[in-house]
């Protein structure tokens, strides 16, 4: 039964089942893309597929995701995709792992897949999952729409180093957008809408066929190997553009990374005995940057010290919105919040001794190499 | 004049041209600026440049002096961002 399933497949020169069969990939998105992307996995018999989403099912995604049913309003996309992806395929192992991928995707889960494909709808899960397959050393591959084009660009962490980032052509003004959802103090604005882009079951269906498609040539070598690459397909002109993306030197994600950064599962705990601290001085002095930003600070310009200081320091940042930067004893919004991402390791140890930092990695220059040290607890 | 630089602006959908010539030590930034504002493209959608004629994009502050020769058609593409 199973021989005689990809009889058909097993007539393409170019094509290994047995490769396919042994691949796993993490399709990041469970929307109009993703579900593409996982049907086309599906068929092709993909060994392992993975399916990262927090989002719940809504009656708008009826128009363009071929796996969900007016009976899944509500539920979680991720099971959703599963439960009608494991119709296609029974012997495809497919997991639906609900939550922010960013919070459910350790660096060593993510090192242990064949490829990574990013089918998310913002900037910054974007800017994360480029930055974590980068860590990682995972190819990549990101995949968006609106409501006439696809676009598909393909990062091969893994297969070599020394290539574009998704971060090397993100231009200025994405910034610029991003920045303007969070306040000067560096808090997320309340109220900010994302907005809405038009997309259509006709553009995701090429922008899931094409990623499918430069997912299953990673792994190649030789004249075959794929480098940084973008195809924008136009679905109404018909037209079709490919460019090779060169390093950008001045990128904010990867211009220090002269080499592939190391990665070291690092236990998230901080206390240091007191000799040990003494012998290694210098080393106390190490300056370590965190993959989230923390809240360091806390004080009203009026009032000075606040007692709500404790349910906000040395918690993320991300975990609050600008509210809390009005002082709740004088009303006014004069709450100085500092929020940092750099700290030397004894202001760590000093922070959090035996309590986890809220981070998900963090890394250091040590040596002239970029050290990652991931933080693997729900591993 | 040697720092004057002959060359094809389009947009993707290859529904505007223009032929224009700019200083060489312009970027990319730039050309998608003048693109934006003279073709009264979409303000809420951010764009990348990239040189059809050689294959290649132009990272966001590259001069076009490193990255252009005469001629050569320039695409203004937008950045998606919806899955």
């Amino acid at each position: 039964m199973d021989g005689d399933r990809y009889r058909r497949h097993e007539l393409i020169d170019w094509f290994s089942q047995d490769r396919l069969r042994a691949s796993s990939v993490a399709v990041v998105g469970a929307g109009a893309i993703g579900n593409e992307i996982v049907k086309n996995l599906a068929l092709l018999g993909v060994g392992q597929v993975d399916i990262y989403d927090f989002d719940n099912v809504e009656v708008h995604n009826l128009t363009r995701s071929v796996f969900l049913r007016e009976a899944d309003i509500g539920t979680g996309k991720a099971a959703a995709v599963v439960r009608r992806a494991s119709e296609v395929d029974a012997s495809v192992r497919l997991r639906a792992i609900e939550g922010d991928f960013w919070n459910r995707l350790s660096l060593g889960r993510l090192s242990r897949y064949s490829c990574a494909i990013g089918a998310v709808d913002n900037f910054e899960a974007r800017i994360r999952l480029n930055q974590m397959c980068l860590m990682a050393g995972v190819n990549l591959v990101n995949a968006a729409i609106d409501s006439r084009r696809a676009v598909i660009e393909s990062f091969p962490f893994g297969d070599s180093w020394g290539g574009a980032c998704y971060e090397c052509h993100l231009p200025e003004t994405a910034y610029a957008r991003l920045a303007e959802r969070y306040s000067c103090g560096g808090l997320r604005r309340r109220a900010q809408a994302a907005r809405q882009v038009p997309t259509t079951a006709v553009t995701a269906s090429v922008a899931g066929a094409l990623a499918v498609s430069t997912a299953l040539r990673f792994g190649e070598t030789g004249d075959a190997r794929q480098s940084a690459r973008r195809v924008l397909t136009d679905t109404i002109a018909g037209t079709s553009t490919a460019v090779d993306l060169g390093r950008n030197a001045a990128c904010a994600a990867c211009e220090n990374l002269a080499a592939r950064p190391a990665i070291v599962r690092a236990r998230n705990r901080w206390s240091v005995e007191p000799e040990l601290a003494a012998a290694g001085a210098g080393a106390m002095h190490q300056v370590l940057r965190l993959s989230d930003a923390l809240l360091t600070g806390y004080e009203c310009a009026n009032c000075g010290p606040l007692a709500q200081a404790a349910q906000y320091v040395n918690r993320r940042a991300a975990d609050f919105d600008d509210s809390i930067a009005t002082c709740p004893r004088c009303a006014a919004p004069a709450v100085r919040v500092e929020i940092r991402q750099r700290f030397e390791l004894r202001d760590l140890v000093e922070r959090f001794g035996d309590r986890p930092v809220p981070a998900k990695f963090a890394f250091a220059d040590i040596g002239g190499r970029t050290i990652c040290f991931d933080f693997e607890d729900e591993d | 004049m040697p720092n004057e630089l002959s060359l094809v602006v389009r947009t993707a959908d290859q529904t505007r041209r223009a032929e224009l010539s700019v200083d060489s030590q312009s970027t990319g930034a730039d050309i998608i600026q003048a693109a934006v504002d003279n073709w009264a493209l979409p303000a809420d959608t951010d764009y990348t440049l990239v040189n059809a004629t050689t294959g290649r994009a132009l990272t966001p502050g590259e001069s076009l002096a490193t990255a252009v020769r005469p001629g050569d058609v320039l695409e203004v593409q937008p950045v998606l961002v919806a899955g």
